[in-house]
């Protein structure tokens, strides 16, 4: 049981690959109790978090990966000094946290390799959270709440089941790592654009046929990873056009002649669908579009690197796409302005 | 003919010193190398000067500089961290595990007419202490460090050294140089702000 200064001098306690599945702190001093700052319990046999980890008052950094972990006590509330927990490789799940773990000034949290099927609410109150991974469970979606862990710099997801990215995760304003690698996410959501802090974003292995072209306004991301993706690589001229409802053409004709109209003068219903205009794409046009839109993939240069289907809404099939492209692009000349109204058929988006 | 002598080196300070001696002549034989290098057994506190980790991309530190007959350089991984496809500019190159696993994905050099992307030939998991070999007549590869629990440590060598190498978008063959850069030299690290574009 011996300890030693670890690299910033910090004293750690290093009880790995013991056989242990409890912890006997009798031959432990009191004084050492109270210096160890990193405790290492990593290859035993704990099947619970032992209690008597409390008497580590100032423990600072706690690693108990690769044990056989179903539950976490709550005398982990009392390491209030702790800033680091790393469980890797345990069997842990969204029912194995006590009830205010929320309340602890965890900075990094390294969960990996568990069995959690649902990102646990536990975490969402984790205000000073930096760090998060959950990698390599069985999680199937991201909650919205997560714009609540407004500290959080790196998030790794890689490894789970999940299918979409919640708009939210843009609200994160710190977040520069983002890993969502080997997932079965088919689109993503384009607030993600708006996320300047984001430098580095794997998506490889996941299921997306195109990118939203608001992705285009990343310019300060670094690292970018999208192979494994079944990205649309040939523009695929035939679209189909569901022509748009009446609804859709009075109040996209409201809206484009800027007819003046009041609350008091339509229905609640009316002035709520009125407001969900979006606006087409290209700056020519002067349209708008409520659910009747052309999808239309334009194959565009990014960082100088890539040729990536990027999906535009167009108001209608005469609307071209707006996007600044490379015009030596082949792509190019197949999409501006060639597709005839009545070859309409639905873009495959595979 | 040369006898290949059965060496096994204890430390990496011992397998460093052999390599000297074996690239002080002007052939490589590559299983001798090879062998060589696997045979070496992993031993962290030997590497961990040089084994400096960033969350974003995988690193690569210099280790020696071999007389500038070749480099030797540990690349740290993070979980999930992967290359790009690229290729080896001429030279040998020799890849061993120190620590975790690597996937190693090989692949056919593009060809002009490129449907369906550039042909993957073979892909396999390597494992602690495995040495890997390939160079430009073999094809090209991308490394990945596919665990999202472990980071991986890897021991390569290059020779005769480069610092550019081409790199290959899997959907297109399109190949760019990219130049490569140090993360540290001999355990210190290289305090730049250049970035290595290499995203794939």
């Amino acid at each position: 049981m011996d300890g030693y200064e670890g690299l910033e001098g910090e004293k750690v306690l290093n009880l790995s690959r013991l056989n242990l599945d409890n912890l006997d702190l009798e031959h432990v001093g009191e004084e050492r109790k109270r210096d160890t700052q990193q405790l290492l319990l990593v290859y035993n046999r704990f099947i619970m978090l032992p209690g008597s980890i409390c008497h580590f008052s100032n423990l600072v950094f706690l690693d108990i990966s690769c044990n056989r972990l179903a539950f976490i006590c709550e005398d982990i509330l009392r390491l209030s000094k702790l800033k680091t927990l790393v469980a890797k490789n345990n069997r842990l799940d969204e029912f194995s946290l006590p009830k205010d773990f929320g309340t602890m000034s965890l900075e990094v949290v390294n969960f990996s390799g568990n069995r959690f099927e649902e990102f646990p609410s536990e975490f969402l109150n984790l205000q000073r959270l930096q760090s998060l991974s959950l990698g390599g469970n069985r999680l199937k979606t991201i909650p919205a709440e997560i714009e609540h862990l407004t500290s959080l710099e790196l998030l790794y997801l890689g490894g789970n089941s999940i299918t979409s990215i919640p708009p939210e995760l843009a609200n994160l304003p710190y977040l520069s790592y983002l890993v969502l690698c080997d997932n079965r996410i088919q689109s993503i959501p384009p607030q993600l654009a708006q996320m300047r802090s984001l430098r580095s974003l794997s998506l490889h292995n996941n299921l997306l046929t195109y990118l939203p072209r608001e992705i285009l306004s990343l310019f300060q991301l670094q690292e970018l990873s999208l192979r494994g993706n079944p990205l649309v690589v040939r523009f695929v001229k035939d679209m189909t056009y569901d022509p748009p409802s009446l609804l859709e053409l009075a109040g996209r004709t409201v809206k484009s002649r800027n007819l003046p109209y009041k609350p008091e003068d339509l229905p609640g219903n009316l002035v709520r669908y009125l407001d969900l205009a979006s606006k087409c794409p290209n700056p020519k046009c002067g349209g708008v579009y409520f659910d009747s839109c052309v999808r239309h993939i334009k194959f565009v240069d990014f960082c100088g690197k890539y040729r990536l289907p990027l999906m535009h809404y167009l108001c209608s099939p005469e609307c071209s796409s707006p996007c600044s492209s490379n015009p030596q692009s082949d792509a190019d000349s197949e999409d501006e302005n060639s597709v005839p109204a009545h070859r309409m058929q639905k873009v495959l988006l595979g | 003919m040369e006898q290949t002598k059965v060496v096994k080196p204890e430390t990496l300070n011992d397998l460093i010193k052999v390599l000297h001696q074996i690239f002080s002549s002007d052939t490589v034989n590559v299983e001798e190398v090879q062998n060589l290098m696997e045979s070496y057994e992993s031993k962290p506190q030997e590497w961990k000067a040089y084994a400096k980790f960033d969350k974003f991309r995988y690193t690569r530190n210099l280790v020696d500089e071999g007389n500038g007959k070749f480099n030797l350089i540990i690349l740290c991984w993070g979980e999930g961290h992967g290359s790009s496809i690229h290729d080896h500019t001429d030279s040998h190159c020799f890849m061993k595990l120190l620590q975790g696993q690597l996937k190693e994905t090989l692949f056919e050099w593009p060809d002009n007419k490129m449907n369906g992307g550039m042909t993957k030939k073979s892909e396999r998991i390597l494992h602690e202490n495995q040495c890997a070999y390939i160079n430009d007549s073999i094809g090209l590869h991308r490394v990945e460090n596919v665990s999202h629990t472990e980071p991986a440590v890897s021991l390569h060598l290059y020779s005769p050294q480069f610092d550019h190498c081409n790199t290959f978008d899997q959907s297109t063959g399109h190949r760019n140089t990219v130049k490569m850069t140090f993360w540290s030299k001999y355990g210190e690290k290289i305090q730049e702000t250049t970035v290595s574009k290499e995203n794939n």
